[in-house]
């Protein structure tokens, strides 16, 4: 049903098409001139230079190892949420929370109504689309992760966080699509930290794409979706990007308990582990997926996003993507 | 019917002053090779007399040590025993917040103290501070357990010795059980053990019950030798509400309850009374917003005369480190603020710990 819809919308794509799922490292120049910009060192301007440089770098690098669907790799955002609470009205920046070991972040709070001020992501997928005529997905974080993953001091509880939220992201959703996007991808890794609120998240996501001319993905990671399965597949998108890698491809069990109805990225690569998976491990997993799913629902990609990776290592992990992908074609 | 206040357990780590962020910058460069253990060490007791200093000042009656030492709630306990060693994250139930999951490769073995000497610690940096006025002897600090029960939900197992979530319980329930004996001779009055895993699988509720046991069974034997040793079961990041009478007849001598996953929880409180004195975790450690003390004070009306105890405790409904550290320090403040919001009402001024 899917493919049918990507034919809809003019997307011609092979069988076990390959994607990535958002974020890719950042080279060293940026990384240092990240750091040198908060230091004043730096203008904002120079800064968006040397992130449209990298942008175009990884577009160029997709393009080369024979990616199916780009992403614009996000050299240009930090934290998934904090990207979007910077920018609109309503969030303030929190103080300082741990989220594991050394590492910490600003986690916003919403203390105000929030509002939508204006295209957020847009530009840069034109940029990043401008580079290429095969499709660049736009990459948005979904309402009940950005609820999830917000302090809440304005709004009466967390349904009604999220639902607002949800009418936030449509607007942005609906410039994307406006501005020819036909793949959007909406971020859901709290998507099952409280099964009891999936119903919730179901709502929301709903909201953000009901009726709008365009291809959607959802990505979600390391949560316990044994326990959301299998009323997740009720979420209004057309793919679920999951990580199957990272836990030894242990939700496949999960599936066969009720098929599979979405088509799925399927996550072939460990975006944790700095080991190089070779071609034959990353077919053996394909060849387990087509256990239980139909061919022409399955995509390949990585876990999850590879920006915890080295350049060089996020290269490889793409590259066994695309050429185990495609010894399944024929 | 006293009111106290109490920790739930953790606090933030860092802040963000200079001065607050030791810890972080000491962890920085001891990853670079610029500082030793020694130095970390250093750093986190300084971070660890900052945290129960700031409950003190706060008011609080019965203080933590804030957990400054443990990198998570699961690999703090479970890395220090031989049989185990640490695999990747993993997200900690609800939070945003990840934890390195254990992996059993031999039934867990404990070969030292696993907390009873930051427990002595704390009880030092307690020492240390002036007491404030009124608080002379009042003042507690508790040591805090993950249960084995959590323990085990979150661990793998390398080979089959361990690979069944029985065996894992039990292992880490032994493991426990030697431990509340080690901190009683350090001198602990109240050790809160924190269950959370259980409000999500409840169907592992004889497995649970069974290995608490366990660990009520070692505070029995302890309290031979010391006349006052506490166990309180914590429970948090769920709704308990379906489970509060089983709760409530587990051995444990105080139970703690999150009330922010649901509005029932209060009613059925009321309704059903208890018959041992409750931890209310009414004060919500998971987002900033800072509740009205009054309306605080209202809830805890309608629940402290049921509760057929000398007293209750009133908690943030968990450990404190997923706010920043100045939400922190305003969640504790308000603990001062609706006890001082029942002064005069029927239900008597607050004393303290007995």
């Amino acid at each position: 049903m899917s493919r049918a819809k990507l034919e809809k919308l003019g997307l011609k794509l092979p069988l076990f098409p390959t994607t990535s799922v958002g974020s890719l490292p950042r080279p060293d120049y940026l990384v240092k001139a990240r750091a040198e910009q908060k230091k004043g060192k730096l203008t904002a301007q120079q800064l968006t230079e040397l992130e449209k440089q990298a942008t175009a770098f990884w577009i160029a690098k997709q393009e080369e190892l024979g990616i199916d669907v780009l992403v614009d790799g996000e050299q240009y955002r930090g934290d998934m949420v904090a990207y979007f609470a910077e920018r609109w009205p309503g969030f303030t920046e929190g103080g300082l929370v741990r989220s594991y070991g050394n590492r910490y972040y600003h986690k916003p709070i919403i203390t105000g109504e929030v509002r939508w001020p204006g295209d957020t992501t847009v530009e840069w997928w034109k940029y990043a689309q401008g580079l290429t005529k095969k499709p660049v997905k736009g990459m948005l974080t979904g309402p009940y992760t950005m609820m999830d993953w917000s302090f809440n001091e304005y709004y009466p509880d967390r349904r009604a966080a999220c639902m607002a939220l949800a009418d936030v992201l449509r607007q942005e959703v609906q410039a994307l699509v406006s501005a020819g996007c036909l793949i959007v991808q909406i971020d859901e890794p709290a998507l099952s930290v409280r099964p009891e609120e999936l119903p919730v998240a179901l709502e929301a996501v709903e909201k953000v794409t009901r009726g709008l001319d365009a291809y959607f993905v959802t990505h979600a990671c390391y949560g316990a979706f044994e326990q959301i399965y299998p009323k997740m597949l009720e979420l209004e998108v057309d793919n679920f990007d999951l990580e199957m890698s990272n836990s030894d491809l242990g939700m496949l069990n999960v599936f066969r308990s009720h098929p599979f109805s979405k088509d799925i990225s399927f996550g072939v690569v460990d975006v944790h582990s700095h080991v190089l998976e070779d071609v034959e491990t990353v077919r053996e997993r394909i060849r387990q997926a087509l256990t239980i799913l139909p061919k022409e629902q399955v995509w390949v990609d990585p876990d999850c996003g590879l920006k915890t990776r080295t350049v060089d290592q996020a290269i490889e992990k793409l590259r066994v993507c695309v050429e185990a992908a495609r010894s399944f074609r024929n | 019917m006293k009111l106290i206040l109490s920790s739930t357990g953790s606090y933030p780590r860092i802040g963000d002053s200079a001065e607050l962020q030791l810890l972080r910058r000491t962890l920085a460069a001891a990853d670079r090779g610029e500082k030793t253990a020694a130095d970390l060490a250093d750093a986190e007791s300084a971070m660890t007399r900052r945290a129960i200093e700031e409950q003190v000042r706060a008011g609080l009656d019965v203080v933590t040590d804030g957990q400054i030492r443990w990198q998570d709630p699961i690999s703090h306990l479970a890395g220090k025993l031989r049989g185990v060693k640490l695999n990747g994250l993993l997200r900690f139930l609800d939070t945003n917040t990840y934890f390195r999951q254990p992996v059993l490769t031999a039934r867990p073995e404990r070969t030292g103290a696993l907390i009873a000497d930051e427990f002595r610690f704390a009880c030092n940096a307690l020492g240390a501070i002036a007491t404030p006025s009124g608080k002379a002897g009042r003042l507690a600090v508790k040591a805090v357990l993950t249960g084995p029960y959590t323990l085990a939900r979150y661990s793998l197992a390398e080979g089959p010795a361990m690979s069944d979530l029985e065996s894992r319980t039990e292992a880490y329930a032994a493991v426990l059980a030697a431990e509340i004996p080690a901190l009683a001779d350090s001198g602990a009055e109240m050790i809160q053990v924190d269950e959370p895993a259980i409000l999500r699988h409840p169907r592992d509720w004889t497995l649970f019950a069974r290995t608490f046991g366990m660990l009520a069974g070692a505070r029995d034997a302890a309290k031979k030798k010391r006349a006052r040793l506490e166990l309180v079961l914590h429970v948090y990041f769920h709704d308990p509400t379906a489970l509060y009478e089983k709760l409530l007849d587990l051995p444990a001598d105080v139970l703690g309850l999150d009330f922010t996953y649901g509005s029932g929880l209060i009613e059925k409180v009321a309704a059903a009374g208890a018959d041992k004195p409750l931890a209310l975790g009414l004060v919500d450690a998971r987002n900033t917003k800072i509740e009205d003390a009054a309306a605080v004070a209202r809830q805890l009306e309608r629940m402290l005369p049921k509760i057929a105890a000398d007293r209750a405790y009133l908690a943030p409904s968990s450990g404190l480190e997923y706010l920043p550290r100045d939400r922190a320090n305003a969640k504790l403040d308000l603990l001062g603020r609706v006890r001082a919001a029942l002064d005069g009402r029927s239900l008597g001024a607050p004393e303290g710990p007995r």
